[in-house]
């Protein structure tokens, strides 16, 4: 069963934001509009974070949800809306969510967004392979789940087993300088495995004890 | 034990002009949260000042907030029945019905907050065992059931009498018997049995209460400032001097404008018992304030200096000094019937005491420097004391104003324990955010206090709220 995961060259970032705009896209994510985003309620299921703001390596931190392998989201939520895959995706069910939010307060890294409004979609055309989420529940990256069920599907109709590098999340297909590697973690053998074990790499909030399986790389960094 | 003959005490008589008064102004909140409710389910929570990071606000304070007072008031009505402690024994079906309608608003206030009250009941069909969440659902609906049947077995006696006598309203008091008639010697002594065993059972159902309403936000680790042991005892706390203060507003308010016969003695008994519990708040508060200062974590220092020096500051040194050592102050200079020669110097001198006290621990109000400040430090926590310590008023009121201050210092409590934690820290580099209510969420907030108000003036004029000595 493979373990998908992520890792984010921060010294290869130029924080150009090109994966943020497609992972909008690619998901169907809304543009909230200036005045919910002066009230603090912008979706973004990427993220890029400024760093030289605090804690963390100076740069550019660009943010997905870090499907954390023991995730609180999931611990907590009422009605089973979140929940891990069994290979490691922390997954959010639109048409099971009922608004509560404590997967929200529970998330360390604020990756979860709620629909506060009926809002409006960023692109002209929506992609039909992601559901467009109603006003009232919680949304978040699932790192394109659905690519993952397009690559499942198109090697079954061709009688063969799915290559891990056929499963790319938007983000990092759009990447222009090669700082996102996503792929199987349980693969040793894998890019993203032996780069999870870099010399430079960290994760946020270990301390927390999540096992967030997106690790960065960073040359530099002041406290992690 | 009841004496037959006498008649269960139900007001009767026309509404008073007070009374329709206060009616009247609950009745125009009440449609104005209405007109709000529509404009929240039509547009969605966009309409409150929710927003990253402040996924939670103002509704899940008064949650917090009103099953605390719930639990306070099973508390004060486990007291008379499962202890005898008979000086509550004429306010403890008040008790018993503040709890009720304090519970009844806590549950609306949960359903104010969801995104999708549609999906409401899936809490039932999809509950996970594992969520804190449906761990509260389930100990508030076993509480209320609790409450109810309480309630229930407390009155039917006087029920079954009221729905005998001649009165106009004999109707409302049959159904509420639900067909009981027995007013036998040994019935009564069944049902007081009864009671007694409830009394037990709603302690530990209360205690559970505000366990389980702790823990919801004590068990995430990713939260400094809520995550820890102290949570739940201080809730129990908080809940019995929130409790006991309402019950105390009520109880005043009950004498003194709809002018049911209740003991003055458990006036000056739930006085007492503030008066005995406000220290041990403070006592709560302040080992948590010093375990978190002392060690000087960064995560839950941000929390805390949100809390008590950031945007927020007022919330906190409001609700420490108005409702927590201004009310301490006036039901201990009350209730020991302190002469006005020895309590005014007493109160300036103690109050110039905590303003140095201020001073040598380097505290300031902001945008006043140097001694100005601290003066203004003496003023703001002498003047409320000196205020209502030399106004002519009854000693009743004094300690229902002592209630009410206490009441609303713990809904501060209950801002400073829900938001700070919420916008004072996070685990990345984000810029932190803000929250301040809408006015449509106050709109609706104060159209649940409404509703409480109404439950609770329409119960006291048709149910018989006073239990005969």
């Amino acid at each position: 069963m493979p373990l998908w995961g992520m890792v984010i060259d921060l010294d290869r970032c130029t924080g150009c934001q090109a994966c943020a705009f497609a992972c909008m896209a690619e998901n169907n994510v809304p543009a909230v509009g200036p005045a919910e985003a002066a009230q603090g309620r912008r979706i973004a299921w990427m993220q890029i974070l400024d760093g030289s703001s605090g804690h963390g390596p100076d740069g550019f931190i660009p943010r997905p949800c870090f499907h954390c392998d023991d995730a609180p989201c999931t611990h907590v939520c009422p009605v089973d809306a979140t929940n891990r895959t069994p290979e490691g995706l922390i997954a959010q069910v639109y048409t099971r969510c009922i608004g509560c939010r404590y997967c929200m307060v529970a998330c360390p890294f604020d990756a979860k967004f709620f629909n506060w409004r009926r809002y409006r979609m960023a692109t002209l055309e929506p992609n039909p392979d992601v559901s467009i989420r109603p006003k009232g529940v919680v949304e978040k990256c699932t790192f394109c789940h659905h690519r993952l069920q397009r690559a499942r599907e198109r090697a079954r109709t061709e009688r063969r087993e799915m290559a891990a590098d056929e499963y790319r999340p938007a983000c990092m297909e759009t990447c222009p300088t090669g700082a996102i590697v996503f792929g199987d973690l349980s693969d040793a053998r894998s890019e993203v495995a032996r780069l999870a074990h870099d010399p430079r790499a960290f994760r946020f909030g270990e301390e927390l004890g999540t096992e967030p399986k997106v690790t960065y790389l960073s040359r530099v960094r002041r406290h992690a | 034990m009841h004496d037959e003959a006498r008649p269960p005490l139900i007001l009767s008589g026309p509404f008073a002009w007070k009374e329709v008064a206060v009616l009247g102004a609950m009745g125009v909140l009440l449609a104005v949260g209405l007109v709000a409710y529509a404009q929240q389910l039509t547009t969605g929570l966009g309409v409150t000042g929710l927003n990253t990071p402040a996924y939670w606000g103002l509704y899940i304070v008064n949650f917090v907030f009103f099953i605390g007072l719930s639990a306070g008031g099973i508390i004060v009505a486990s007291l008379v029945h499962a202890f005898g402690i008979r000086e509550f024994r004429s306010v403890a079906r008040i008790a018993e019905l503040m709890a009720i309608s304090c519970l009844v608003l806590a549950m609306m206030f949960i359903l104010l907050d969801l995104g999708r009250p549609d999906r409401m009941l899936f809490l039932l069909r999809h509950g996970r065992p594992q969520s804190p969440l449906v761990w509260d659902v389930t100990v508030v609906n076993s509480y209320l059931l609790i409450g109810l049947t309480y309630a229930y077995f407390g009155m039917r006696a006087d029920l079954v009498r009221a729905a005998a006598s001649p009165s106009r309203r004999r109707w409302l008091h049959r159904i509420l018997t639900l067909g009981y008639t027995d007013l036998s010697p040994r019935a009564l002594a069944r049902d007081h049995r009864l009671l007694r065993a409830l009394a037990v059972v709603g302690l530990f159902a209360a205690v559970a209460l505000h366990t389980v309403t702790a823990w919801i936000l004590g068990l995430v680790k990713a939260r400094p400032g809520w995550h820890g042991a102290i949570i739940a005892p201080l809730f129990i706390v908080s809940a019995t001097v929130s409790g006991v203060a309402l019950l105390l507003v009520s109880v005043v308010f009950c004498r003194r404008v709809l002018g049911l016969p209740l003991e003055p003695r458990a006036v000056r008994g739930l006085g007492t018992l503030l008066t005995a519990t406000i220290p041990i708040l403070g006592y709560f508060l302040f080992a948590e304030l010093l375990t978190v200062m002392y060690a000087g974590e960064p995560a839950a220092m941000q929390v805390f200096n949100e809390m008590m020096f950031g945007r927020y500051a007022p919330v906190f040194w409001g609700n420490l000094v108005l409702g927590l050592l201004v009310p301490l102050a006036i039901l201990g200079a009350t209730l020991l019937d302190v002469s006005r020669r020895i309590a005014v110097p007493a109160v300036l001198l103690s109050s110039a005491a905590l303003a140095a006290g201020a001073a040598a621990l380097g505290l300031r109000v902001p945008g006043v420097e140097g001694a100005p400040g601290y003066v203004l430090i003496w003023a703001v926590i002498a003047a409320p004391v000196l205020v209502v310590l030399l106004a002519p008023m009854g000693t009743e009121t004094r300690l229902g104003v002592a209630g009410a201050l206490v009441v609303l210092g713990v809904l501060a409590e209950r801002w400073n324990i829900v938001i700070p934690p919420l916008i004072g820290h996070a685990h990345l580099p984000y810029p932190r955010g803000f929250y301040a209510p809408s006015g449509t969420e106050l709109a609706l907030v104060l159209g649940v206090y409404a509703v409480g108000g109404l439950l609770f003036a329409f119960s006291a004029r048709f149910l018989p709220l006073v239990e005969h000595e």
